[in-house]
């Protein structure tokens, strides 16, 4: 009974997005000025690439899953030993929650250690109390003078013995079983890093709920596409886990950018190293509960991603000397510049059409037409998931708030960046809410 | 009105009130910022950086 709703409400969806084309196509068909015709022409290249990202991110997220049901990971043999690293810097209310996430972990060889980045607040006191030594199973809590995230990371495998490292936020809580099954992919040379799946702890507001459904189709469409070639473009912060030779070869994190984990992707695939993904590893994390805080992380990301992709802009154009980091760079630079650019010059220039001559319909269309696009792909990710379908209905909202003012903020977060405007790094309160 | 114009109309309205609200909403994230900035107390390390110093003596 659900497959054939479920399958009915594919079908009505995919109906009502022929429809939004023919009837899209046919307005912009119409246009006279020529204004009008390369605005118009601008609107249809952008809908045909942006449909058909979704299609083949869906396409090959679907492959993927066909072919670890088919062909599931073997599990290690080689008992690598795993060395967490948890950078924390005033994170009082959520460090001990997290640690002990940690500690339940049941593969047998692993090596936590907690870096205070000169915290002012109770964090280290509070994870220092949670030390202990039990041979295989270690948690060492070190501190240092506030130098920011990367430095602190650094700093931890600096001082790690394990043949694999483990960068968990201490904001984010594991899954049971998420170290072991990271460990698995491992087996395979190539592999220099693994990325985990990261999901909401506090859908408590309509923007949490909404983060959640956009994290839930981050990873299942996008992170699991990518994985299918492995190179998955980032790996988050909350859960990820490295070669430590792999790390040791491109020198670590860098600190000279605001999106550390983003760069230092880019430096592995950059060295031909895959980049791996495991959705049954999961992180659990706290998402901002305010529109301003929001604003604030997304502000920060783009900012972070602009300035690794100026770091890489040399291998942008080596498409078929190094075709990997080639192709990983142009499409986080579609992401991050070209995307939201797009989709407000649509928006705009729908307005224009609305105002001038009366015809409010082609907003209507444009904006049906990526909301349906949204809800198939936001349900084929719930349901991958195992999540509740009824966060699909968010999907609508997603559209017509939530992405609007990121995009706005994703805009003036890369004109600032161009024009070098200075920022900092802007650290997110906690609720505790893990 | 038929349907198509009806929801036309409400999408319309909607879009330009996010889209307002969205350049609102990035300007207050920055007014805010740049007063939380101004609030953020310097530490030891901060502060030896800032004069150039390895230590810092207070006077009673």
């Amino acid at each position: 009974m659900r497959t054939l709703s479920v399958f009915l409400f594919f079908s009505i969806l995919c109906s009502l997005a022929f429809y939004s084309v023919v009837n899209l196509q046919q307005m912009l068909l119409t246009f006279q000025s020529d204004f009008l015709k390369v605005g118009a022409l601008l609107i249809m290249a952008f809908t045909v690439i942006i449909i058909a990202r979704y299609l083949l991110l869906l396409f090959f997220s679907m492959l993927k899953t066909i072919k670890i049901t088919s062909k599931p990971v073997k599990r290690s043999n080689e008992l690598f030993k795993v060395s967490i690293i948890v950078p924390a810097y005033n994170e009082e209310l959520v460090i001990v929650k997290s640690i002990q996430s940690l500690m339940q972990q049941n593969y047998p060889f692993i090596e936590i250690i907690v870096v205070d980045d000169g915290s002012s607040d109770q964090t280290y006191k509070l994870a220092k109390k949670l030390e202990f030594n039990q041979g295989n199973k270690s948690l060492v809590v070190l501190t240092k003078p506030n130098g920011g995230k990367a430095i602190a990371l650094n700093y931890g495998i600096k001082k790690s013995t394990g043949d694999l490292v483990m960068v968990v936020d201490s904001d984010s809580k594991l899954s049971d079983g998420a170290v072991e099954l990271m460990v698995s992919h491992f087996n395979d040379e190539k592999i220099g890093a693994v990325a985990g799946s990261v999901f909401i702890s506090n859908r408590v507001n309509l923007l949490t709920k909404l983060q959640a459904l956009e994290y839930i189709e981050g990873l299942n469409m996008v992170r699991n596409g990518q994985a299918f070639f492995q190179l998955v473009s980032i790996i988050p912060g909350p859960i990820g886990m490295f070669r430590k030779s792999a790390l040791q070869k491109v020198g670590g994190y860098e600190s000279d950018t605001f999106a550390e984990d983003a760069d230092l992707t880019m430096n592995l695939i950059g060295n031909g190293y895959k980049v791996e993904f495991e959705s049954e590893a999961v992180a659990y994390t706290e998402a901002p509960e305010e529109l301003l805080d929001l604003i604030k992380q997304r502000y920060r990301w783009t900012r972070g991603i602009l300035q690794s992709l100026g770091k890489h802009k040399a291998k942008l154009l080596h498409v078929f000397k190094t075709p990997s980091i080639s192709l990983i760079l142009w499409y986080m630079l579609f992401e991050a510049i070209f995307w939201p650019i797009f989709d407000v010059f649509g928006t705009l220039f729908c307005l224009y059409i609305a105002f001038i001559y009366g015809e409010s319909s082609l907003l209507f269309y444009w904006w049906m037409l990526f909301t349906v696009m949204d809800v198939a792909g936001a349900l084929y990710c719930l349901m991958m998931t195992g999540e509740s379908l009824y966060l699909s209905f968010y999907a609508i909202l997603y559209r017509l708030y939530f992405i609007s003012i990121i995009n706005v903020s994703k805009i003036f977060a890369t004109i600032e960046e161009w024009t070098n405007t200075e920022m900092e790094w802007g650290k997110l309160d906690r609720k505790g809410r893990l | 009105m038929n349907l198509i114009g009806i929801m036309s109309i409400v999408i319309l309205v909607i879009t330009i009130f996010t889209l307002v609200f969205g350049v609102i909403a990035y300007f207050m994230y920055k007014i805010r910022d740049k007063k939380n900035a101004k609030r953020i107390p310097t530490n030891y390390e901060e502060k030896c950086i800032e004069l150039g110093t390895d230590f810092i003596f207070f006077d009673k």
